[in-house]
């Protein structure tokens, strides 16, 4: 006989433990299935950045509701998850970029975001270590920052269990069952089986195969992104920087004192492959370097890789799929742990209430991907 | 030794020296809930340091087999990642930047 549940949420990283969380919040019983261990995915592979500077209204207000959630999370969770608003910075090198990133501040400020275009000198004011070379200035909004992803995921699975939900490593799910096109209940690689009347995918990069269990299309194709983390130096909030050049990259100084950091390949890897290369290794040490040239006297302890969980136009699936019962929030195109927390909070009010705090259409499931955006 | 000692014994002995962490939070954190030993790496920091679990592995494994029961040598031990030492990143920039 199995085991019944109001809801069942699929994936341990940062957007199954945010939702599994606030599920459990609303007095649902909850089960979590993770087919390997905590933010084993991407959420655990992440480089911890949180920004709210994006381009279209849905992203920019769902990033700014996650900060407001970082906020106050010490108090939510009962755990500090070591949230600092160290601020990011996109870096412009040429006019288009500053053509671009004032573009996407004015509309940035229409939802009462604290950013700003400034200057090089401003730039250097805020990283005095910086090399402002050929530096325009800088699209700076100093409420964006940084978080630990792995105590982020705990604080959420503990909640869920205080909450009374269960949560299951080593689990994956192998079959969904689907009766008159409603979801009834999946079963797992252990034998067991779990009905629900409500199944979250929230399974990051194997969102696909997840969807395909229930017989749901969803785009959402993996595409490895390769990261570094150096050893730990005094803590000079170096903010995230974000070189906006073709050869450029972002990184951050966590507040553990830790230099992390990666860049998007020119060429994309797809697929699951978490192999690392040392052709990072020697880019990223000269794209850091570049920036800060005193990040060269510093060791670096460890490189890895993850993958982004990509859609064609960029933007995630959020909602009910055409299965009743059945519903998404993949494919995070590499924002997963900053969207996270809110989306969590989204997809767990509509699952129980039918509705949106914000206007999703932009991550609506079933949307058109148009010739255009799949070329994009 | 008397119960409390041993307790105060492990309060004072650090199983990660790269992270500074004792022996009673790892064996709190096994307690808890976390007893595979990557999720424990990622949420301890035990071996997130510049020895990567080479120091800490053995013991931390030694501590969830016995607070879990498990054989200790069916414990997975955690990924190694390159560049296995720290190195200082100078030593990849070549010339181009010397």
């Amino acid at each position: 006989m199995s085991k019944t549940f109001d809801a069942i949420v699929i994936g341990g990283g940062i957007i199954g433990t945010a939702a599994g969380y606030h599920l459990s919040k609303r007095g649902l019983k909850v089960l979590l299935l993770e087919k390997d261990y905590l933010a084993a995915g991407s959420t655990g592979r992440c480089i911890t950045g949180i920004r709210q500077q994006f381009s279209t209204p849905a992203t920019i207000q769902t990033a700014m509701e996650s900060v407001r959630m970082f906020r106050s999370m010490k108090e939510e969770l009962e755990l500090d998850v070591e949230w600092k608003n160290s601020g990011y910075i996109f870096l412009a090198h040429s006019e288009d970029m500053v053509e671009m990133f004032k573009k996407n501040i004015a509309i940035q400020k229409t939802f009462g975001l604290d950013v700003e275009f400034i200057s090089a000198d401003e730039c250097k004011k805020i990283v005095p270590l910086l090399d402002a070379d050929g530096l325009i200035g800088g699209a700076w909004c100093p409420s964006d920052g940084q978080a630990n992803p792995f105590l982020v995921v705990r604080g959420y699975v503990d909640g869920i269990r205080r909450n009374g939900g269960e949560v299951k490593i080593a689990s994956e799910v192998i079959r969904i069952s689907v009766e008159k096109g409603k979801v009834r209940s999946v079963s797992t690689s252990g034998g067991d089986t779990y009905s629900a009347p409500r199944i979250l995918n929230a399974a990051g990069p194997w969102a696909k195969n997840v969807g395909a269990l229930a017989g749901v299309a969803l785009e959402v194709e993996p595409d490895r992104h390769e990261a570094l983390i150096t050893e730990g130096v005094r803590y000079m909030g170096v903010p995230m920087l974000v070189d906006y050049r073709k050869d450029g990259g972002y990184f951050v100084q966590r507040v553990t004192g830790q230099f992390i950091g990666c860049f998007t390949p020119e060429k994309k890897v797809p697929g699951f492959s978490r192999e690392s290369t040392l052709e990072f290794l020697v880019e990223m040490s000269r794209r850091m370097c570049r920036l800060i040239p005193a990040i060269k006297q510093v060791a670096v302890l460890r490189q890895w890789a993850g993958s982004y969980s990509m859609t064609p136009d960029g933007s995630p699936i959020v909602g009910e799929t055409d299965v009743k019962g059945f519903y998404c929030c993949v494919g995070m195109c590499g924002h997963g742990f900053m969207l996270g927390p809110a989306l969590g909070k989204f997809i767990a009010q509509y699952m129980t209430e039918g509705s949106w705090s914000i206007p999703m259409e932009e991550f609506a499931f079933g949307r058109f991907f148009g010739e255009k955006e799949r070329m994009a | 030794m008397k119960g409390k000692e041993v307790e105060e014994d492990k309060k004072n002995t650090i199983v990660c020296r790269c992270e500074d962490i004792a022996w009673t939070e790892v064996e709190a954190a096994v307690t808890g809930g976390i007893t595979d030993p990557e999720e424990l790496k990622r949420f301890l920091h035990v071996g997130m340091g510049p020895c990567q679990g080479r120091t800490c592995g053995r013991l931390t494994a030694r501590i969830i087999a016995q607070k879990t029961g498990k054989d200790i040598s069916n414990l997975k031990s955690t990924g190694q990642r390159p560049p296995l030492i720290s190195v200082p990143i100078r030593e990849f920039l070549g010339d181009r930047d010397e």
